[in-house]
């Protein structure tokens, strides 16, 4: 090997290897199931199209992409992630490093597996948890094992300070590992009911609330300061932060279900927790905003801080909207509609999607050793996604919009159906427009690995932590 | 060990915060009382839910498999209108057999709820095979791998998780008993409608709403021979023949526009025909104008006299009694059968005009399976004006008023008590009176 290359196999707190192979796959996921999205989306108006085969119908396919989406692409990318940042937070390497290697093969299976099961028409009926329960089995242990190897990684630390992305990391992985078995093997065979329906609830926004907002915030929290070389705002205001998360996040579940025959007095707890969520969300946009504050021309030069940024102002605009059609009054018009479709988008694609993108730009070249490939394709990729998917996000919310009002004006069912038709078009155009951001992304990530031209020394630091000002 | 303390008790309060609310809100409201295995019915009679018998039950299978729940909620809000688009709004007791629950979270179709009697299995197999053929602005997914090969007839034939989708969609909704009947009043099924002077020049209007709801069915031409048809048992109407079966006019008169009014806005009960109460009124009457078009009769001939409805008879045991005696006379059980199960000795070799075979109705399932509606006032009528086109003959030169109530109170007789429809006389005259 040349000098450039695995500049971080011989680091020491990182296995340069192990982060290179997470993140290899994460990229790939990221690829192919927002694509399996477009798909779905093309059906809304070509409903004929591809549908003669059972495998590829849309209901086989739409969990696929949620599913993909959710445990593939973003939570690959993320572990990837994570075997960078704890080591550097936690001053010592990842206990069990070799394990790592093993449960990227298991998480893989149980990607490949439940996207098998469920085109296959084996799924659960628990939406976010569709996989088959033997796809799950390989996940699941795969997810305590990482687990664990974080928890213990964070106990025996070197480093006193245990900074706040280190708080959501460990977070998200216990909460979701209790989580997990819940709403894969409790949920789908033994509470009956509307039960089943708050359970699920519960369920589905642990994965949205306990696990991918956590996740998407301890890696902000940790590439943000990197990226525009400020200390971070206030390390206290990002703890206000977790702990109204920890305390509010999982009650909210249940305004999936307002107006539903699930006990009217836990939909008031929901609603009430879900505007409670306005406190981190607060916390955490000051704090990504004021850590912004006198480096804002590393916008210019950076591409972490480019997607960083993108996705916390999504982040302020989706999480707005989610605690808004949490109101009873406002999910009248709302439920049922593409404007929760809007929302779920704005946060799992446009915020915490777009920062594992941020996170793969800062860590990639550093595993591999080589500068970016090419900064046109990366800008590219930027602005493909920012016209895209503000495009989708806007389209999406005023379908919502539109068509709860048609409904409220008790609009013939099929006649709001075809309302909805040209709104469903621009958004697939917007779809494959991200899509070709993130294929461009692909292009960009695989030449900056096999193509040899060195990572400046300048951008070499080992062992940073992002310090806090107080 | 510092370190330890600290991340400990973090770790400590993440797991406890959570415990307290998957307690709380996930498994006190489930602990704290009894599990509601009941439903409170329209007539508020508390009853208990019903499980899914084996084949349902293999149907929601085919239900979750297929992905129908990302598009098809199951449970009616008590806000925006939905109870007078769908039905009553969802009860707890409606769910104590659903494991997992399909509540669902996006209505890209309509809420299916309330879905199980709308339409006959016919619809349902037509649809799940291709859903433009019967509604072509539809989006849904076809489903030809729920069948296999055609029959004698080129029908397509449902496999076994097709019959068992179909019956578990049957079986949605009807843990709240016989609802519907209050339900199609409420839509307004039975008003009296009054022809608006706006719509008589409404035939352009009125083709557009044929080609968007009816023509899978009926034909372009009216034929009754539209790509659906294969599939249905009951044949839909011919219009260019201008025979109609649900009138207020004499036998072998054509129907009122009003007529046709109340059958598009109540459907037909048992056959393909749905309840069009979402479709706006105008829209109503103009296709109305359109069907006129199809037959000449409508241009040559006007509709005869409607038929009164007088005030119901008392239902007493000795008007039942009376009017066993009249089934007999009349022969009525020639072909609905002594125990009115439709199973009478000719009722296999009945034809209607077109010949296709027609089942006599089977009165053991009571009013909300009455094609002509729930009320006892629907079935008078029936006797009255006969179903033009079937065999089922007027009655109006053999029994006199108080017979026909007579007969009447005894076919009520064969079926459940709470299925019937039964008006206050304000409400009757204010929809059948004259």
């Amino acid at each position: 090997m040349a000098a450039s290359h695995g500049l971080l196999e011989n680091e020491p707190l990182v296995n340069g290897k192990l982060v290179k192979q997470w993140l290899f796959w994460g990229i790939l996921w990221t690829m192919i199931f927002p694509l399996v999205g477009v798909i779905v989306s093309i059906k809304f108006n070509y409903p004929d199209w591809l549908g003669r085969t059972s495998w590829l119908t849309w209901g086989r396919i739409r969990p696929m992409h949620v599913n993909g989406v959710i445990f593939g692409a973003f939570s690959t990318t993320f572990f990837g992630l994570v075997f960078y940042m704890v080591p550097k937070l936690t001053g010592i390497r990842m206990v069990g490093e070799k394990m790592g290697f093993w449960c990227l093969w298991l998480w893989n299976i149980g990607v490949v597996l439940g996207s098998y099961s469920l085109m296959a028409g084996y799924q659960k009926g628990i939406e976010a948890g569709d996989y088959a329960l033997w796809a799950d089995v390989p996940l699941i242990i795969a997810f305590i094992v990482l687990t664990y190897m974080v928890i213990a990684t964070i106990v025996q630390r070197k480093e006193k300070l245990l900074y706040v992305s280190l708080y959501y990391t460990a977070g998200a992985m216990v909460w979701t590992a209790i989580n997990f078995p819940i709403g894969n093997i409790l949920l789908p065979y033994w509470v009956p009911g509307v039960n089943n329906a708050a359970l699920h609830g519960l369920y589905i926004h642990y994965i949205v609330g306990l696990w991918i907002t956590p996740a998407g915030l301890a890696l902000i929290y940790f590439f943000l300061p990197l990226a525009c070389k400020n200390p971070l705002y206030s390390h206290k205001l990002s703890l206000v932060g977790f702990w109204s998360i920890a305390l509010f996040y999982p009650f909210v579940g249940i305004h999936h279900y307002l107006y539903s025959p699930i006990p009217n007095w836990t939909q008031t707890i929901a609603i009430v927790t879900s505007m409670m969520l306005i406190i981190p969300v607060w916390t955490v946009t000051q704090n990504f905003f004021g850590t912004m504050m006198g480096n804002w021309k590393s916008l210019q030069e950076s591409f972490v801080a480019k997607f960083c940024i993108m996705g916390s102002i999504f982040y302020f605009l989706g999480c707005f909207q989610g605690s808004t059609e949490a109101l009873r009054g406002m999910q009248q018009l709302t439920h049922f509609t593409d404007f929760v479709i809007s929302h779920s988008h704005l946060t799992i694609f446009g915020t915490f999607v777009v920062w594992t993108m941020a996170g793969t730009y800062y860590v990639w070249p550093r595993v591999t050793g080589h500068a970016l490939w090419s900064k046109t394709l990366a800008t590219w990729h930027f602005w493909l996604i920012v016209v895209s998917f503000s495009t989708m996000a806007g389209v999406l919310t005023l379908m919502g919009l539109l068509q709860g009002t048609m409904w409220m004006d008790s609009v013939e069912f099929v006649d709001t159906v075809v309302a909805m038709k040209p709104y469903w078009f621009i958004r697939t155009l917007s779809g494959i427009g991200m899509d070709i951001g993130i294929l461009l992304f692909m292009i960009n990530m695989y030449m900056t690995a096999v193509e040899p031209s060195p990572l400046p020394e300048m951008e070499r630091e080992k062992g940073f932590v992002p310090v806090a000002a107080d | 060990m510092q370190n330890k303390r600290i991340d400990t008790f973090i770790m400590g309060m993440a797991i406890v915060f959570m415990g307290a609310a998957v307690f709380i809100m996930g498994l006190l409201p489930w602990l704290g009382r009894a599990h509601a295995m009941t439903v409170v019915t329209m007539d508020g009679k508390v009853v208990p839910a019903q499980p899914y018998t084996a084949l349902e039950a293999k149907g929601r299978k085919v239900y979750i498999r297929e992905g129908c729940w990302y598009c098809h909620s199951q449970y009616v809000r008590p806000v925006t209108g939905e109870d007078r688009r769908w039905g009553p709004p969802s009860q707890e007791g409606e769910y104590a057999y659903d494991v997992p629950h399909m509540f669902g979270t996006r209505r890209i179709g309509p809420d299916l709820t309330r879905e199980g009697g709308r339409v006959a299995d016919d619809w349902h197999f037509a649809h799940h095979f291709n859903p433009r053929m019967v509604v072509p602005d539809s989006i849904m997914p076809q489903f030809p791998w729920l069948y296999n090969g055609v029959d004698a007839n080129g029908r397509p034939v449902p496999t076994e998780d097709a019959v068992a989708l179909v019956a578990y969609i049957q079986k949605l909704g009807s843990n709240l008993g016989p609802w519907r009947k209050n339900f199609l009043y409420i839509s307004g099924g039975s008003a009296i409608p009054v022809v608006p002077a706006a719509v008589q020049d409404g035939v352009e209007e009125g083709k557009k709403v044929f080609m968007r709801r009816c023509v899978g069915c009926h034909g372009e031409t009216g034929d009754g021979k539209g790509p659906v048809a294969v599939f249905l048992a009951t044949k839909p109407r011919i219009f260019k023949d201008g025979i109609f079966k649900f009138r207020s006019t004499p036998s072998g008169s054509i129907p009122t526009d009003g007529d046709l009014y109340r059958t598009i806005t109540m459907g037909v009960r048992g056959t393909a025909m749905p309840n069009w109460h979402e479709l706006t009124e105008e829209d109503r009457w103009f296709v109305i104008q359109y069907i006129k078009t199809f037959s000449d009769r409508f241009k040559e001939e006007t509709p005869g006299d409607v038929i009164v409805i007088p005030p119901e008879a008392p239902n007493t045991p000795e008007s039942v009694s009376r009017g066993k005696g009249l089934y007999d006379q009349m022969k009525c059980a020639e072909c609905h059968g002594v125990d009115g199960t439709g199973n009478g000795p000719s009722a296999s070799t009945l034809r209607d005009n077109w010949g296709n075979p027609v089942a006599p109705r089977n009165f053991t399932h009571g009013g909300t399976d009455m094609k002509s509606g729930p009320a006892p006032q629907d079935m008078y009528k029936a006797f009255s004006t006969g179903l033009d086109g079937t065999p089922m003959p007027s009655y109006a030169d053999f029994l006199n008023p108080d017979q026909r109530w007579d007969l009447v109170h005894y076919v009520m007789s064969f079926g459940p008590p709470d299925t019937y429809l039964i008006l206050s006389p304000q409400q009757a005259g204010d929809s059948y009176g004259h």
